[in-house]
């Protein structure tokens, strides 16, 4: 975040013009130029940054996968793809420029050779569209590519710059299945990538609403002396979505909720507002704080697991009125799947900050909103003035999506001659205060992997950390002696009644929302 | 509730004092059906005769990407009677998710006779609490500058483009900076008209390899429209001012000579062309020319890098839009204390 700053101190001329880092020239390449990935996010990204001219001129994109294809064939289609999901109009003639610079190279992932002619085709597009030897590798192919795609990176020297310019690899997730398949994956990455280079994408940080968690809680006074136990009840984090697992069958069967969720995203959440203040906005600053929340986070042996995580499974029922099938008769899942779609956990943060106070995170297919909110519940008032328990403590609500946003519940008193009181909902929403769309989350992260800012990506500490606290729940539901039971609910509910026990149990209960 | 639904009207007329009650009573009709919402007191004002609803119709484009509070005045300051007239009204769009109407209220004001002595009053008593106060300015500012006005500015927004005597005019603004402690930030429309060509020409410079080529500047070219030859000038300023140059005696209104940290001359020259208000510049560095130009199709510049032997890659990148709506928009858009501005005027004050 501070590279912008360095920017302008040593070219004059962008000095004010906009605190945004800044993009260098380079080209990148993206493994997995032909799936779902490139064709949604990736490449309409790129045409975005570049129709709002925050892509220097000398960035080139090169497409490696297996099919033949030519650099129009590949343009052609890209095009088509863009022009469906891009978030603004494809105009040709920016499109016409920018399909200038966008390249198609065949080969197998195995193949060194295929490596070999990119290495001397990088070289080429160097000399002739200035992108200064700098490289940005995307590894947007199935992480069992992942191996064979960096170790014959490094076979060609493409790890390796010369001096002035860089190399990066932005890795996909999932950033293994466990911790061991994490480690692993990590030791093939650094064999080819120091960590330096290393940029592992979690889209959920590219978020507006998750970086203004940052904002929020430190550009702001008056929460810094609340933000903690003597002042906090418990905090919420929900991930709720109608979809089921449409196309994603093979995938989640092998995942569920708690790796596909919980392991990446609600636990980056968690960290931006549970960190300490970092000592400077340097991406290495952010991380250490992060990551000392996850290795605080309290573990669970196998026996609380039970007591602590609710998993469950939606069954047939209706999403806005319509009825949808439940999880196992969905194509592709096993008529007697054990996999959850839905997990709630309560977790407790053993720091000296959070001692006591309790997480509450839930996420789950086909619950009967889409919505990501983090809440933030502070402790009741002592009920001695108004002759009233207030039972709805004030709750400040950060919305991740959609509808981004931020809310806070106080208590009013009604008018009138009675002394009422009843809570009110300050609320804030990006999209009406600000008329400017937000940008979508690859965009951001895209830019900030061509300025060299690793803020919003996870360091490889942070990722371990995560599976280590996640795999204890796995290991204690696979244990079939201390197995919990999968709990159903209907599609359309708010899960299965045991997660609703998780909280009442304490004494509380779910937001709703 | 035709003050709301009628988004380019005055709207309602009002009683001076009771326009808060009316404001009140406009949004307790709409049944929370609509959300105003303010992020910004913008007060425009002007002058010119009829520019009222003008004022309305601009501010209603621009309350669709920034909220706000307008207020909205025209002054006749040389009428023989002192009169106040006012009204209220609503600028509505449906929000961005498609499931609000988002509402900015606008106040406006005729006022007529002691214009000064009114000002200050008509403004403190409307503003929402809390929110910053941007003061638009249309046209020429006047002895005596109000300091009970000054004192209450964040931003004063102008555009030295329509002055007559840029000299005596930023002399002006510059005691009313003076008058609040230099707290107000002075926004030249004038300098945003160049936001996008300066940052065209500077993502040239953004790899530190290229950084030597500043110190082989020889020679700049800048087309600009009839009428904008201050918008060139100011370029050149911020040319200068950021690269330490000295600004020489101009040698015509039309040829500018700087000096260099070295010693070295640098020429610019300023060509009247029909077209954009800047619609293209061209930078000598040695055997490297830089070129920033506006693009066919109009709303797009083409940025492009040319060296003997070497391929010529145009990129397009987008240009500004000359209207009164966009260039508040991106005004609005923006923060800081636009110090490079200052220092960009005081380069080349004496060519203004």
């Amino acid at each position: 975040m501070n590279r912008a700053a360095a920017q302008s101190e040593t070219n004059p001329l962008r000095e004010g013009l906009s605190t945004r880092t800044v993009a260098q020239p380079c080209t990148i390449v993206i493994f997995g130029a032909t799936g779902d990935l490139t064709n949604r996010k990736l490449i309409p990204a790129l045409y975005n940054l570049a129709a709002d001219g925050d892509l220097p001129p000398a960035v080139t994109i090169v497409g490696f996968a297996r099919r033949e294809k030519s650099d129009d064939g590949f343009r052609s289609e890209l095009e088509t793809v863009t022009r469906k999901f891009s978030r603004q109009p494809v105009r040709d003639e920016i499109w016409k420029t920018f399909a200038q610079s966008i390249f198609y190279h065949q080969s197998e992932f195995g193949d060194e050779s295929g490596y070999k002619k990119l290495a001397s085709r990088l070289d080429k597009i160097d000399k002739e569209y200035g992108t200064r030897g700098n490289r940005l590798f995307y590894l947007a192919a199935s992480p069992d590519q992942f191996e064979p795609i960096l170790k014959h990176l490094k076979a060609a020297s493409l790890n390796e710059t010369c001096k002035g310019s860089w190399a990066r690899v932005i890795v996909e997730k999932p950033f293994g299945t466990d911790l061991a398949s994490a480690r692993e994956l990590n030791r093939i990455v650094r064999n080819s990538f120091t960590e330096e280079q290393t940029y592992r994408i979690d889209h959920f940080l590219g978020k507006e609403t998750a970086q203004n968690i940052l904002v929020l809680r430190f550009a702001n006074a008056i929460f810094a002396p609340l933000w903690n136990t003597h002042y906090i009840d418990q905090v919420q984090i929900t991930a709720a979505e109608t979809l089921g697992v449409e196309t994603r069958a093979g995938f989640y069967e092998r995942t569920g909720a708690l790796r596909d969720m919980v392991q990446n995203h609600l636990l980056q959440l968690l960290c931006l507002v549970a960190m300490e203040p970092p000592t400077d906005l340097s991406a290495d600053s952010i991380r250490d704080e992060k990551v000392k929340v996850v290795r605080s986070l309290r573990r669970l042996s196998r026996s609380e697991v039970a007591a602590n995580v609710v998993r469950g499974q939606y069954t047939e029922g209706a999403i806005h009125g319509d009825p949808v099938i439940g999880y196992r008769q969905e194509q592709n899942v096993k008529p007697d799947s054990q996999t959850e779609t839905f997990v709630a956990l309560r977790l407790y943060i053993d720091n000296w900050r959070w001692a006591d106070v309790p997480i509450y995170m839930r996420v789950g297919k086909r619950l009967p909103k889409s919505a990501t909110e983090i809440s933030i519940h502070f402790k009741k008032a002592p009920a001695v003035l108004f002759n009233k328990d207030l039972s709805d403590p004030n709750v400040l609500v950060i919305r991740i999506q959609p509808d981004e946003g931020i809310s806070l519940r106080i208590h009013a008193k009604v008018p009138g001659t009675s002394f009422r009181i009843e809570p009110v909902k300050m609320d804030f929403h990006y999209g009406t205060s600000f008329g400017k769309a937000s940008p979508e989350a690859y965009e951001r992260l895209l830019l900030d992997a061509m300025s060299g800012d690793a803020t919003l990506f996870a360091r490889r500490d942070e990722v371990e950390e995560a599976w280590a606290f996640v795999d204890v729940i796995e290991e204690a539901w696979a244990a079939k002696k201390d197995s919990p039971d999968l709990f159903f609910y209907p599609a359309g509910s708010w899960g299965p009644e045991e997660a609703d026990d998780l909280l009442a149990r304490d004494g509380r209960a779910w937001r709703r929302l | 509730m035709p003050a709301i639904s009628e988004t380019h009207s005055l709207g309602i007329s009002v009683e001076i004092g009771k326009i808060e009650k009316e404001l009140k009573k406009l949004w307790e009709q709409s049944e929370g059906a609509m959300t105003r919402a303010s992020l910004v007191n913008l007060a425009v004002y002007s002058e010119a005769l009829d520019s009222l609803e003008k004022n309305t119709q601009l501010i209603a484009k621009i309350a669709e990407n920034h909220t706000c509070r307008a207020i909205v005045i025209e002054a006749d300051c040389n009428a023989k009677d002192n009169r106040v007239e006012a009204w209220i009204s609503a600028h509505c769009h449906i929000s961005r998710t498609g499931s609000k109407q988002i509402c900015s209220e606008q106040i406006s004001f005729l006022l007529e006779g002691l214009c000064a002595n009114l000002l200050p009053s008509i403004v403190f008593s409307h503003l929402d609490s809390d929110l910053p106060f941007y003061l638009w300015w249309q046209g020429e500012f006047h002895e005596p500058m109000d300091p009970q006005l000054w004192a209450w500015v964040d931003r004063v927004i102008y555009d030295s483009q329509t002055w007559e005597d840029f000299q005596a005019q930023m002399r002006l603004v510059e005691s009313a900076q003076q008058e609040a402690k230099q707290r107000i930030v002075l926004c030249d429309l004038n300098w945003t008209r160049l936001d996008k060509v300066r940052f065209a020409l500077a993502q040239f410079f953004d790899h530190p390899a290229s950084h030597h080529r500043f110190a082989k500047i020889d020679k700049a070219r800048i087309d600009f429209a009839p009428g904008f030859r201050s918008t060139a000038v100011l370029f050149a300023g911020w040319l200068a001012a950021q690269l330490n140059w000295r600004a020489e005696k101009a040698r015509s209104e039309h040829k500018l000579r700087f000096i260099d940290p070295a010693g070295r001359n640098i020429d610019i020259e300023l060509r009247e062309r029909a077209g954009e208000p800047i619609s293209q510049i061209m930078l000598n560095s040695r055997e490297v020319e830089f070129l920033v130009a506006h693009a066919q199709c109009g709303d797009l510049l083409e940025v492009s890098r040319r060296k003997s032997g070497e391929k010529r890659m145009p990129q397009l990148m987008p240009a500004a839009k000359n209207d009164p709506v966009s260039l508040m928009s991106e005004e609005l858009m923006r923060g800081g204390p636009h110090h490079v501005y200052l220092r960009a005027v005081n380069c080349v004050r004496d060519v203004l």
